[in-house]
């Protein structure tokens, strides 16, 4: 069964969800600053922003840039214990909704992370469709994006149509039922591909890992790693441990981000470095996004959001560079990975 | 287990006698150490401080485990002074952008003499100076804490690191790591000259935080990419020259090693 939120009451329901106590309603908020679009607290209606996608991911809510894992005092250990306030994610696009379900995968394949999951199931996720690509820089038409909501809004013109996506959405729009109509409008699926979004014309691209047309990317890169950062899905990190200084023998373990862009991310002790140089690491967030985290699981880790050729300040084109190898020729040798 | 004895060995040992000192500089990476405030007494708890340029009974030693040098080598008094001190100490730290890159007394080594010379020494002659040139130029230099001023918190860690008998972690992540992870904006983008890509961070991106463009003062990363960085920085509409003059202001003189061409063409 589906749902409708006139237009007219869409203020009313975000108001009185930011009225409850106890949830926090984070949605897409434009800085007055700097004109950037980041997932924020909403305080008000008005700041409310969804014509465009978020700048930043949303990823920093749940894989934390910095994370006490555990203090240690001595040899005794304590884990901080933490209790996340619920929250409302409003207007999260496809592709981000996407991403956090790979995310999902990667914190929980071998060991599930009570750090992430923690609060990623204090989260409800309300997604908003976009019916065409944002701009040129999007791809997600072509790397095959699943239905991971929580709820979905589907701006209709005068109203939002509204899919439920799982018991935490069913739950959550069962409490607010007053600003809701049941309707029997079903959006086929033909509708609710994203126009003009399939621009990364390869499926397998296994074969051009030794491609020569790779240097114009690689010439092109400057190790800024801007394209991890900004990426939804890029869950790499590092461990710290930070000692205090009153006493040398206490202190906290962290989790922080980490970048395989980075030279000394793949560095190991007695200083040997598996990618030292820059063609092998930029070709190797490629192949992660696009084939070996699918060999893997089975889907793409990319999400087609396009934030890492939006935030590259020299705005490398990956998926240019691949539609433009030709496979004709197609070279045998297997990957590195 | 050698590593253990070794851990076991120091504890038993004496606090590590550590050295403060300062060639030509203008002081302020020292100062940097002080702005640790409320963890001075802690600190003195884990080092024992023997020099220290602010402190005037302080009386140095015979022997260093650690000395921090602030400063380059711009008079032949500086040279005699940090050979002297290389000679006492087991680890030499270059502390700031001056010791570490040239900083910008280096600036010096892009001008003409007869530029400058009348319009700075105008009386003082009697000054032996020298080509100025960061200290790893003339002694072993075995760690660096870069910055203009360096990181307070990367100078402490620097030093709980070498108590604990750890190899000290060096930051090798640029500055655009940092300020993403801070939630900037990209300053490239509103057209600011910004070397963020090419220049180290652990600074947490304070300039770029507060809507200033990094002006690189923490040196090249390893693998910092300036060829492509010139040629962006070109096509964002930046005069050349400008660039250069940008890039060479803290650390011209490791740039120039790095392929920047030599800067005897210009002023």
């Amino acid at each position: 069964m589906n749902y409708v939120l006139k237009k007219e009451v869409f203020s009313k329901f975000v108001n009185s969800v930011l009225k409850e106590k106890g949830i926090d309603f984070i949605a897409p908020v434009k800085s007055e600053q700097n004109d950037i679009i980041k997932f924020q607290k909403l305080i008000s209606f008005s700041d409310l922003c969804l014509d465009k996608n978020a700048y930043y991911p949303l990823k920093e809510w749940f894989f934390k840039k910095n994370e006490v894992l555990f203090e240690f005092k001595g040899d005794k250990i304590t884990i901080p214990e933490k209790k996340p306030k619920p929250k409302i994610f409003f207007g999260v696009r496809r592709c981000d909704l996407n991403s956090i379900n790979r995310q999902d995968v990667a914190f929980s394949e071998g060991c599930w992370d009570p750090y992430y999951f923690l609060e990623r199931e204090a989260s409800t996720l309300i997604g908003y469709h976009c019916f065409e690509k944002e701009d040129n820089y999007c791809f997600c038409g072509s790397v095959g994006l699943e239905d991971h909501y929580d709820l979905m809004f589907y701006d209709r013109g005068d109203y939002f149509l509204v899919e439920i996506g799982s018991k935490k959405g069913a739950w959550f729009l069962k409490q607010r039922i007053r600003f809701f109509k049941k309707t029997t409008e079903r959006l086929s699926a033909r509708k609710k591909v994203i126009k003009n979004a399939n621009r990364l014309q390869k499926k397998n691209i296994a074969p051009f890992y030794d491609h020569k047309n790779w240097k114009k990317g690689v010439d092109l890169c400057l190790g800024c790693t801007s394209c991890n950062t900004l990426c939804p899905s890029c869950y790499c990190f590092e461990f710290k441990d930070k000692v205090n200084i009153s006493n040398l023998k206490n202190g906290k373990r962290i989790r922080e981000w980490s970048a395989c862009q980075l030279k000394d991310f793949s560095e190991v002790a007695g200083n040997h470095i598996f990618r030292s140089d820059r063609e092998h690491r930029f070709k190797h967030r490629i192949y992660h996004q696009l084939q070996y985290f699918n060999e893997k699981h089975g889907k793409h880790l990319c999400s087609g959001c396009g934030r890492c050729i939006r935030g590259c300040p020299t705005r490398i084109d990956f998926v240019g560079i691949l539609n433009n190898m030709k496979t004709k020729k197609p070279n045998v040798k297997k990957p590195k990975k | 287990m050698l590593r253990k004895q070794k851990i076991e060995k120091k504890k038993k040992n004496k606090k590590p006698v550590v050295g403060f000192y300062a060639i030509t500089g203008c002081q302020g990476c020292l100062l940097s150490v002080l702005f640790n405030e409320d963890k001075l007494f802690d600190l003195t708890k884990l080092i024992d401080i023997k020099a220290f340029p602010f402190i005037k009974q302080l009386e140095g030693a015979k022997e260093f485990d650690v000395v921090f040098m602030e400063g380059l080598v711009a008079k032949k008094n500086d040279l005699k002074e940090l050979k002297e001190i290389r000679a006492k100490t087991k680890v030499l730290v270059a502390i700031g952008a001056c010791a570490c890159t040239g900083g910008i007394p280096a600036f010096r080594n892009f001008m003409k003499e007869d530029n400058y010379k009348h319009l700075v020494y105008h009386k003082a002659m009697h000054l032996t100076d020298m080509k100025p040139t960061p200290i790893d130029k003339y002694v072993k230099v075995d760690y660096y804490l870069p910055g203009c001023p360096p990181d307070k918190n990367e100078i402490l860690t620097f030093i709980k690191d070498f108590v604990l008998g750890k190899k000290p972690e060096i930051y090798k992540k640029p500055v655009c790591f940092d300020c993403r992870k801070e939630g900037n904006p990209c300053l490239l983008d509103s057209g600011k000259l910004c070397l963020g890509p090419i220049t180290r961070g652990n600074c947490g991106a304070v300039c770029p935080s507060g809507g200033l463009e990094c002006w690189g003062c923490r040196g090249p990363t390893d693998d910092a990419n300036i060829k492509t960085m010139m040629s962006l920085l070109e096509k964002k509409g930046f005069d050349v020259s400008h660039i250069k003059k940008r890039m060479k202001s803290f650390v011209g003189l490791k740039l120039a090693k790095k392929g920047i061409d030599t800067y005897e063409q210009e002023y």
